[in-house]
């Protein structure tokens, strides 16, 4: 039975863990810019066909994490050259174009891979010994990297200076451009960013679920809770959102079911968006 | 009393036109198309099964049509899309009735979409389901192809406790009615096999799930076999992550709606020891299945879609139309009924005899080898179970 708890905590664990680095993409373009990308799941969705192609292709899996930055930065940047630009700060704007978008993205999928599930190898496959439990390696290898991942990119922000430019330009525009910060170009920048990182967390789930083109719709969701729930603009903010829903629905769904878990994140989500709709730790 | 008097001439023709008319007008009925409508996932969750729907379809119709149609009519084809909420469908359905005047329908979708399309048809005209149900559908006119839990699940769970010993199940499903009917007729098998059932549990359909806290669960309730009622991505998705955590190792598993889609998701290293009873893979054996396979490739191509038992059952579902028709010699819906009594309905794997209005048919257990079906046992004749009295 010990094991078996060992193993729900890092079920639990995984849970929050890839949520965060799934949401990450999400918080930074809504959080920093104001802007509702709502193909953000389409993109995860982009990451984990890179994945599937680079495996079909016969090359090692650590080539998909490139190739998926690089398409999903490329069409990040096409995105906020061709639709982003003018709605800034402008959420339900943004909400609509990109509802846009992420029809069309769903659409070519389609029609270049079809409907049919893709199915991937696990690169790092069989399970590791974790005080008692056995847990999938690779599972094990994504909690580390999601981890690293969030950890690098908030070390990052706190010391770069294009971290302190960001907050500037987040702050107050005019007085960022004023001092004289591109903050178009920042902008830009981070909106790739985001797309890039939403692509990176395609790449890292692509291997354990079914890998078709409606597979983004999920991810929308569970990020969007995590947004609500968590606050914005602070990757304190997305950590707490990605703790608090990942880990209240899988807690759950280890005691009870999936069901439960489920409508313990719904429930969750709507007590947030009536009580608190600014999220727990709000940017002040 | 000249100019408006009825000419000899005028009495004449006008005579010969009247005695004449019933067979012209007979000859033109004769010609006119047999009006079938297709409700098929065009769009929608199950769109993945959509191309093999419609193209099974259209391979029965050019066959049927090439030797005669259905008593001297040909067939037209009518596509109506079921992807979408049942309220679309009736719409669709409507208009199909009273516009097109559509003589026949056949439906390969969810049981929702069933009930409402039932109770708008209200049998005005034939209606024929075809894909896998959970069984019950005795409307007046309703003709059902489809695998009932009877047919399917006996096979399985008699595999699992008289040959593989297995005592203790876990369920796990979608939580809407053929999961829960199905396992109702589970836990009946299993029990008449000196099996119990150790866990029984639903996740949300449509909801974005994740398995590996149900994995872990299983893995501490440590079942010999799961039986899983999955469907979609959910199927693909438990399967992936249960042999992910290393269970498949000493756990069996029995999947009640697992087809050649489902299983190239789950991907080769995932599908040991999995096993699956339906009445059509597209591995099964046989001179029938062999015509249809090469039918099917030449006229589709190299890129024909995939097939599969949703699919498949639209060839069948034609055929149905055609064989009930052509016996009750019309489409009255008392004729229609009478004579779907020990119909023999030609499917894409051979001939089913119609009881009670669900079919009599081979149902083949088969057990997953990397990402196709080997079948290991055939089950001639099996019984849907079905009690519907004739109305």
């Amino acid at each position: 039975m010990d094991a078996l708890v060992v193993a729900q905590l890092l079920n639990v664990v995984y849970g929050i863990a890839i949520l965060a680095v799934l949401a990450l993409g999400l918080a930074i373009v809504f959080g920093f810019l104001g802007v509702l990308n709502i193909a953000h799941g389409e993109l995860v969705m982009l990451g984990a066909y890179s994945a599937w192609v680079v495996q079909s292709a016969g090359l090692p899996f650590p080539v998909a994490v490139p190739l998926a930055l690089l398409a999903c930065g490329l069409l990040g940047w096409a995105l906020e050259v061709g639709l982003i630009r003018p709605l800034y700060a402008r959420p339900f704007d943004t909400l609509l174009a990109t509802w846009g978008v992420s029809l069309l993205l769903r659409k070519s999928a389609e029609a270049v891979w079809g409907l049919g599930y893709k199915s991937l190898t696990v690169p790092v496959p069989g399970s590791a010994d974790v005080f008692g439990a056995s847990y999938p390696r690779y599972r094990l290898l994504l909690i580390l990297a999601c981890l690293a991942c969030v950890g690098a990119l908030a070390v990052w922000f706190l010391r770069s200076g294009t971290g302190t430019r960001i907050k500037a330009m987040v702050a107050n525009s005019e007085l960022a451009q004023a001092v004289g910060i591109r903050t178009d170009r920042l902008a830009r920048n981070t909106f790739v960013a985001g797309c890039a990182l939403a692509g990176l967390g395609g790449v890292m789930v692509a291997p354990l679920t079914p890998v078709h083109p409606f597979m983004g719709i999920d991810y929308i969701l569970e990020s969007f809770f995590v947004l609500v729930v968590g606050g914005l603009g602070s990757l304190t903010g997305l950590l707490a959102g990605a703790g608090i829903i990942g880990g209240f629905g899988s807690i759950v769904s280890a005691i009870s079911d999936r069901t439960a878990g489920y409508t313990t994140v719904l429930i969750i989500a709507i007590v947030f968006l009536w009580l608190r709709p600014r999220g727990l730790l709000v940017r002040p | 009393m000249q100019n408006r008097s009825i000419t000899r001439r005028g009495f004449v023709a006008g005579a010969t036109a009247l005695v004449a008319a019933p067979a012209i007008v007979r000859h033109a009925r004769g010609a006119d198309p047999f009006k079938l409508g297709l409700f098929y996932a065009a769009s929608g969750p199950a769109a993945l099964f959509g191309p093999t729907q419609k193209a099974s379809a259209e391979l029965a119709v050019e066959q049927i049509n090439k030797s005669g149609g259905i008593m001297g009519r040909q067939i037209q084809l009518f596509l109506a899309d079921a992807g979408g909420p049942p309220a679309e469908s009736t719409k669709t359905a409507v208009r199909l009735m009273l516009n097109e005047k559509c003589d026949a329908f056949i439906g390969s979708h969810d049981s929702a979409t069933r009930e409402a399309l039932v109770a708008t048809i209200r049998a005005r005209i034939p209606y024929i389901y075809t894909p896998i149900y959970e069984g019950g559908e005795c409307a007046p006119n309703t003709y059902v192809l489809a695998d009932t839990p009877d047919q399917q699940v006996r096979p399985s769970i008699e595999l699992l406790t008289k040959e593989k010993g297995v005592k203790s199940v876990y369920l796990i499903g979608n939580d809407y009615v053929w999961p829960r009917k199905t396992n109702d007729r589970v836990k009946q098998y299993l029990t008449a096999g000196g099996g119990k059932v150790i866990g029984e549990e639903y996740v949300p359909l449509g909801a974005p799930n994740k398995f590996e806290e149900a994995v872990t669960r299983i893995k501490g309730a440590k079942p010999d076999a799961v039986v899983v009622t999955l469907v979609g991505a959910d199927n693909v998705n438990f399967n992936r992550t249960f042999a992910g955590f290393g269970l498949d190792k000493d756990i069996l598993r029995a999947s009640m709606l697992l087809e050649e889609n489902t299983l190239l998701g789950i991907g080769a290293e995932n599908s040991k020891q999995l096993y699956n009873c339906m009445s059509y893979f597209s591995t099964v054996p046989g001179a029938a299945h062999d015509e249809f396979k090469a039918a099917y490739k030449a006229k589709f191509g190299e890129k024909a879609p995939q097939l599969s038992i949703i699919g498949v059952d639209c060839y069948a579902g034609v055929y149905c139309a055609k064989a009930l028709v052509e016996k009750a010699k019309g489409t009255d819906a008392s004729a229609l009924m009478a004579a779907s009594e020990g119909l023999e309905i030609r499917t894409a794997t051979g001939p089913v005899t119609m009881r009670n209005r669900h079919p009599d048919k081979p149902m083949y257990l088969a057990e997953c080898e990397a990402t196709t079906f080997k079948i290991i046992k055939t089950f001639e004749g099996v019984k849907s179970g079905e009690t519907c009295k004739q109305a």
